[in-house]
């Protein structure tokens, strides 16, 4: 436990006022781009030895190891690709914006390292339809590389050159799965592929494809300047290093903020936020997918292992939405379903079903005609289009499944008082739910 | 053969496939929607999830239980796993999935054409719950005219994609496309852009709901008052197999039966809407055209008249001065009986052979993906070319050329013509001006044309639908098929006219020809067999109440 300080946001002030985007040359001088020539001078397994013994997990949600990833590429397949998930949609998530707004170069210089380390030949970074700014901002930071030798160039000691492009989205929550982007990188539809092939064999245009998060990479730098001990000092044993938490709803001062991971939400909260406003009621640790956390768990720890320990999904994108005593929770969980059955991609039929009845069925209740039955019914859609494994491609029926799941069962009460006391079977309370 | 067992039965399979497959090989019925094993895999209706143990890749006598469910389409069968898809697990799954599909579904099936044939009714039947608990308003999504054939209901469609898939895998078009997101989104085509490939009509069938229905068939018949039966494709020289369904005595549609050598699973928009002209237009009477009128009569005499004609003009204009016109759109069995026939009163006699219809080149379908050629449209449109030359090379010499026609008969070498004209004229009025010289001019269609208009005896005949035989396809392939309607009287199969002249004994039928034909020589139509369709009857069980 050893956080002394910004990392990754080393560069970017606490203080609004005095954060400016960083160019190339500022970057060079607070000593960027020495971690890439540190690692052009290192052979490329040990690099991903490096990776993998920091024991970097992706930042991105799932919370994969990074290394490990890396070495299901097949030796001797090439061309590689890297597709850095910059989808970031996630509601309540804001943490790669932040980073790219002031620092981009950090991320290009994790695509070199990382893209040296795996020998890449083309990087796309897949950027969120909705980031004009943020897009801009990395076009201008690749010219930048580019004229400076990162790109373009080929990989010390190999015939392979390595480019690297932004391509933007078009606003698709689905786009930020990885085999959804991936299909959406390749000009088509947005619809997660069935696995097997794993993308690490057959990924973009068929070819062997990293997938990591904005964060994961922007760690790398790091990593090859401090050595994956030092990384390793931060966190907890499972989930090493610093994080990125962007924090929003009733709190004092939202924003992002770094601490390692582990730290107490409360803590998070008093430290950087300001506090709560109002009586602390519930908190959604990362992004709407995740679940929510109780009224006693305030103090839950901020880690890979959240999951386990707290009955929700897992950390997620570290997107903290706190709500205090003053929200409406029936009507939180209605805009969370909404949101799903409005980016569910529609392939898989429980989740095209599932979400939209979900949300038909929440939007009754919030208009005042729920009745008892509704709320077992919301509970077991839920869970068959989710809970059980492989229901569906990918997971976003099960992200749709946690949120309606774990909200039921840690505020039941704030359901059943809306519910009427049952009427005759069959009989329906009219009128049905709106539309999405 | 590597074996694995499915719900306690052992299935075995050759090379690699997927579970799904391996079952529905093996009689094996696991339900399924989106999965269609001639179009890539999607696994995206999930009705076919499964749970399985696998054998440990370390230890292969020891079970592995997978965790999640996976789907049977798309997981690869391996020696030694056990599936089970009646598992609590999977049948909750097989009743959710059920449910979501139901619950935006109109249930208009008492005005749905696909009512009787649905895998939404059948699947509903057996893995549904019997009453909805659903108690919104349902998604409404219009109906809409998407080809020259094809209608689209959108508010039944289960977006399985299988008719997306057809579009961009097997005609190689891509007319269909998914549009919108989540539970809004549609199938559709772009603006201007219809579907009108020619082999548009299979996206019906592959259908597995109503929601893509044949505005040909559209309610002119409950599916479960249609008859089925086999059949050869009579509308081109592929000899693609089909189904042909009717009801009493009518045909409503035409379906493609799978032959995995030919046609696949499809047939081309001409195949499916070509059979029309069974019940259009069709001859109503024989007919004899003395000095001054027309007389109508029954086939005891007209056959008499027929042989009266030829020994007549046998004995006056000599041998050699009859000629036999086939028709590649004739059965075997048929001009093989008339050759016969005509050479009997005649054994000097000429047999000709009408031309082809060559329409354009082969049309050539790929998936534009793989370049695999998915199916093809013969230029040649044909379905007996083979077999009418192979007639011809069997009774070797005195056979004509098209070509020589003319001049032969400009010569005044023939006195008599009998013209096997089925019902697919092409050049009627071509060869009546050909013909016209000879004096006396015997014709047996199953429709009027200038042909028949000045012919000297007219003979109706049956439609391939009304008859028996063989069609020997592009590459000399034979095939059989049976009647499937009865003709309209007074019809007869020209192969029953010639056989009762021959005086062969006991009844005609198709196959009774192939034995003789065999006894003659040809030794391969012993042993052609006849295709059975079988219906899928599934006895339901029932529990005492």
């Amino acid at each position: 436990m050893a956080f002394s300080g910004p990392v990754l946001l080393k560069r970017i002030p606490n203080d609004p006022q005095q954060r400016k985007l960083l160019r190339y040359a500022d970057y060079v001088a607070t000593g960027g781009y020495a971690s890439l020539k540190k690692a052009w001078g290192m052979p490329a397994e040990d690099i991903i030895k490096l990776v993998v013994d920091s024991g970097l997990r992706g930042r991105g949600g799932a919370g994969f190891p990074c290394g490990t990833k890396w070495t299901f590429l097949p030796k001797e397949s090439f061309p590689r690709y890297l597709a850095v998930n910059f989808d970031e949609s996630e509601p309540g998530t804001f943490k790669d914006r932040y980073l790219s707004d002031y620092d981009p170069h950090v991320l290009l210089e994790g695509i070199a390292i990382a893209g040296y380390a795996n020998k890449i030949s083309t990087s796309y970074i897949y950027i969120r339809g909705e980031y004009h700014k943020q897009a801009k901002i990395l076009e201008e930071a690749l010219l930048e590389a580019y004229a400076n030798g990162i790109f373009g160039q080929k990989h010390p000691g190999t015939d392979i050159v390595h480019n690297c492009y932004v391509h933007r989205g078009a606003g698709a929550y689905i786009c930020g799965e990885e085999t959804g982007l991936l299909e959406s990188l390749e000009g088509k539809r947005g619809w997660p592929r069935i696995k097997p092939p794993f993308p690490a064999v057959a990924g973009a245009f068929a070819k062997p494809t990293i997938i990591n998060n904005v964060e994961t990479l922007a760690c790398l730098p790091y990593i090859l300047e401090h050595g994956a001990a030092w990384f390793k000092s931060m966190g907890t044993p499972s989930s090493a290093g610093p994080k990125l938490f962007g924090v929003s709803g009733h709190v004092n001062r939202p924003g992002v903020y770094e601490d390692e991971l582990g730290i107490k939400m409360s803590t998070l909260i008093d430290k950087y936020c300001g506090g709560v406003k109002g009586k602390y009621r519930a908190a959604i640790p990362g992004g709407v997918s995740m679940g929510i956390l109780g009224t006693d768990q305030f103090d839950a720890q901020l880690d890979f292992d959240i999951g386990r320990k707290y009955n929700v999904l897992g950390l997620g994108t570290a997107g903290v939405i706190v709500m205090n005593d003053q929200t409406d929770l029936v009507v939180m969980l209605r805009n969370i379903v909404r949101f799903f059955a409005h980016e569910s991609c529609g392939q898989c039929t429980p989740c095209r079903e599932g979400t939209a009845w979900m949300h038909k069925m929440l939007s009754r209740i919030v208009a005042g005609y729920g009745t008892a039955k509704d709320f077992d019914l919301l509970l077991e859609v839920g869970l068959s289009m989710g809970s059980m494994p492989g229901t569906t491609i990918c997971g976003l029926a099960d992200g749709a499944n946690w949120a309606v799941k774990t909200f039921l069962q840690k505020f039941p009460e704030d359901f059943k008082k809306r519910l009427k006391r049952d009427v005759v079977p069959g009989v329906t309370l009219t009128p049905a739910g709106a539309a999405v | 053969m590597p074996t694995m067992e499915v719900d306690g039965k052992q299935i075995s399979w050759e090379g690699k496939k997927m579970i799904l497959q391996a079952c529905l090989d093996n009689g094996v019925e696991l339900p399924h929607y989106c999965y269609h094993p001639g179009m890539s895999i999607v696994a995206s209706c999930r009705i076919c999830l499964v749970e399985i143990e696998s054998p440990d890749p370390k230890d292969p006598a020891k079970l592995v239980r997978v965790p999640k469910l996976v789907p049977s389409c798309q997981t690869p069968a391996v020696p030694g796993m056990k599936v089970y898809s009646k598992s609590p697990k999977a049948v909750a799954n097989q009743k959710a999935v059920m449910e979501f599909l139901l619950i935006n579904h109109p249930l208009d099936c008492p005005v749905c054409d696909q009512a009787g044939e649905c895998y939404l009714q059948d699947y509903s039947f057996k893995y549904g719950r019997s009453e909805s608990r659903f108690d919104e308003n349902k998604a409404k999504k219009p109906k809409k005219d998407i080809g020259k054939h094809v209608v689209l209901y959108s508010d039944r469609c289960i977006m399985c994609t299988r008719c997306v898939r057809f579009t961009r895998e097997i005609s190689g078009t891509g007319e269909l496309a998914v549009f919108g997101r989540g539970h809004k989104e549609e199938i559709d085509v772009f603006q201007g852009k219809p579907l009108d490939n020619p082999l548009s009509g299979n996206v019906i069938d592959i259908c597995p709901v109503g929601a893509l229905l044949d505005k040909d068939f559209m309610f002119t018949q409950r599916v479960w008052f249609l008859k089925t039966t086999p059949s050869i494709s009579p509308f081109g020289s592929g000899g693609e197999n089909i189904l042909i369904q009717h009801n009493q005595g009518r045909i409503y549609r035409i379906k493609p039966r799978f032959n995995a050598e030919i046609n696949k699973w499809w047939i081309s928009d001409d195949i499916r809407y070509g059979w029309q002209f069974v019940h259009e237009n069709r001859l109503a009477e024989l007919r004899v055209a003395d000095a001054a009128h027309a007389l109508p009569m029954a086939w005891e005499q007209a056959e008499a008249r027929l042989e009266q004609t030829l020994l007549r003009s046998v004995s006056e204009r000599g041998q050699g001065s009859t000629l036999l016109m086939l028709s590649p759109f004739d059965t075997t069995e048929e001009m093989f009986l008339a050759a016969r026939y005509i050479r009997k009163v005649d054994p000097q006699a000429a047999i000709g052979l009408n031309m082809s219809r060559i329409d354009g080149q082969d049309q050539v379908f790929t998936n534009p993906t793989t370049g695999q050629v998915t199916y093809t449209i013969r230029a040649d449109k044909s379905p007996n070319r083979s077999g009418a030359e192979k007639m011809r090379r069997h009774f070797g010499d005195n056979i004509v050329m098209f070509n020589d026609l003319a001049s032969q008969i400009a010569s005044g070498r023939y006195a008599t013509v009998v013209l096997l004209a089925d019902a697919i004229g092409h050049n009627d009025d071509e060869l009546a001006a050909l013909l016209s010289p000879i004096a006396n001019r015997i014709v047996l269609s199953s429709r009027p044309s200038r042909l028949t208009g000045q012919a000297t005896m007219v003979l109706p005949v049956c439609t391939w639908a009304e008859k028996s035989g063989v069609y020997e396809n592009f590459e000399g392939r034979v095939q059989a098929f049976e009647k499937a309607i009865e003709p309209p009287e007074p019809a007869r199969a020209a192969g029953h006219v010639f056989w009762n002249m021959l005086g062969m004994p006991g009844t005609y039928s198709a196959a009774q020809v192939r034995q003789v034909m065999a006894d003659h020589g040809l030794s391969e139509y012993a042993a052609v067999s006849i295709p059975v369709h079988h219906e899928k009857v599934e006895l339901m069980e029932f529990s005492p109440l």
